[in-house]
């Protein structure tokens, strides 16, 4: 199946070992990302608070240039997947801001007409390309590996619109799968505080701090979006401090882990950028 | 903290519902349960916890509710609006509130406002978001103390080849639609 693609702006820089493992696993399991030509910033969580108009534009003009493609428009970031998707329900909730976006579009020589389907990665792995194919296509089996399946909220909050809002199993289906083991964790949608570590460090450290306590035991954590990533990978070494324990867990996105067990090659796995080592989990694996 | 209001005094303002929430009749039916704050990873640095604030919200005690931290420690995590048992939209009314306060000039967090504005810039320059300049124009106008550990993240990030320094890397070939959405939206919300 052939899907339009929006890698959105952290999978160019901070997330780019999500994006050259999301399209080579897609593309192993027969499947093709099609990059979206020309998108922008979907406005992440910070053009709503300063803008309802503008959150609602910046993501639709990505919809209007999809809609010609007649393809579901894929995206890995969570943000960028709820931005993308309240459009479109908002459009529906509210009668009037239809032709207020035709104003705004109509000014950038664009239109959207309300068709464009807004898929998370997670979901076409799960549940498009399924479990039984990512099984079969699992060379390596990631035995005796105890992975924390981490959501986050954006992939699944508010809408639940292809798994549960709080307690998803998607991602522990496909850990499971590569023959590795969905780490028990009751927080799996807790919110790992997003911009909070920029804007107010005390509180954001507080929430990873927690989500990494209850990760204790795990070999590894997966995700599924750039800003869990990036918050859960890049501050461990102050956290260890503040916990008084050595927290050093590598955060993996799901598509690396997945290209773990089809053997796929470091050039697109990018490993070597997250910022806690993988070495001994990689090792561990050798001994498998 | 308990806190004590006299709501004879003219400082309620009856309207005030009106102007958050985008469905005023569901907030006005809001019991009080809590079910928010409980879900609130938050909550617990809050001047008001979200069920503090819907109730300040239906008073119209608007000062007290611009004026305060809250609705700034909300990171649209949705976990309160899925449970209201009332249906309201919490997260959305959060993000109203950010916008209402900066339009009067109250915000009690400048750092966040101060960030989501350094990011809305950013995405008008370039059509995509450079983290390095985000970042930069963020720490200068909020003019934070700390800078020094995210320039240390910073340096690591880009040894390990994840950013670059040169924004323009990022620019896209709409910037003229980008431009022009900017335009328009400024416009349609400069109406009464």
């Amino acid at each position: 199946m052939k899907y339009s693609y929006m890698p959105g702006c952290s999978l160019l820089s901070t997330a780019r070992g999500y994006d050259t493992s999301a399209r080579a696993v897609v593309s192993e399991l027969g499947s093709e990302l099609i990059e979206l030509d020309d998108w922008n910033c979907c406005g992440a969580n910070a053009i709503e608070s300063v803008s309802y108009l503008l959150s609602v534009a910046l993501p639709a003009r990505n919809l209007a240039l999809a809609e010609a493609a007649e393809r579901d428009l894929v995206t890995c970031c969570s943000s960028c997947f709820l931005n993308l998707f309240k459009v479109n329900h908002r459009l529906n909730r509210e009668p009037e801001l239809r032709g207020k976006l035709d104003e705004i579009l109509g000014a950038a020589g664009l239109r959207y007409t309300g068709k464009s389907r807004v898929r998370h990665l997670l979901d076409v792995i799960a549940n498009d390309i399924g479990v039984d194919a990512v099984a079969n296509r699992a060379e390596r089996k990631l035995t005796g590996l105890k992975v924390v399946p981490y959501y986050g909220c954006q992939t699944v909050r508010p809408y639940g619109e292809y798994d549960g809002p709080y307690l998803p199993t998607s991602m522990d289906r496909l850990i499971e799968a590569v023959g590795a083991e969905a780490f028990p964790y009751l927080w799996k949608t807790r919110c790992c505080g997003g911009v909070l570590m920029t804007t107010e460090k005390a509180i954001g450290m507080k929430l990873v701090s927690e989500l990494l306590a209850a990760a204790q035991g795990a070999d590894c954590i997966a995700t599924v979006c750039p800003m869990c990533q990036m918050n859960l990978d890049a501050y461990q070494g102050e956290i260890s401090d503040r916990l008084g324990i050595r927290v050093r867990i590598p955060v993996l996105f799901l598509t690396q882990l997945l290209g773990l067990a089809f053997e796929l090659p470091e050039e697109v796995l990018l490993l070597d950028q997250n910022i806690v080592p993988v070495d001994n989990l990689l090792r561990q694996l050798q001994k498998v | 903290m308990e806190k004590v209001f006299n709501l004879t005094r003219d400082m309620l303002d009856h309207t005030f519902a009106d102007l958050v929430a985008p469905d005023r009749e569901k907030l006005l039916t809001c019991i009080q349960c809590g079910t928010c704050t409980a879900s609130c990873p938050t909550a617990y640095a809050m001047d008001y916890t979200p069920r503090q604030l819907w109730r300040l919200v239906q008073l119209g005690l608007k000062g007290e509710v611009l004026g305060s931290n809250s609705f700034w420690l909300c990171t649209a995590c949705y976990a309160c609006t899925l449970r209201c048992p009332r249906g309201i939209a919490c997260t959305e009314t959060m993000s109203t509130l950010k916008r209402m306060s900066v339009a009067a000039g109250t915000e009690k967090l400048s750092s966040s406002a101060r960030f989501y504005e350094a990011f809305r810039d950013t995405v008008r320059r370039h059509g995509r978001l450079h983290e390095v300049e985000l970042m930069t124009t963020f720490f200068g106008r909020a003019r934070r103390i700390g800078a020094v550990s995210y320039t240390r993240l910073g340096f690591t990030l880009w040894r390990k080849g994840k950013v670059s320094l040169d924004a323009s890397s990022v620019n896209i070939k709409g910037l003229d639609q980008v431009e022009a959405i900017y335009r328009k939206v400024e416009e349609l919300e400069a109406k009464p």
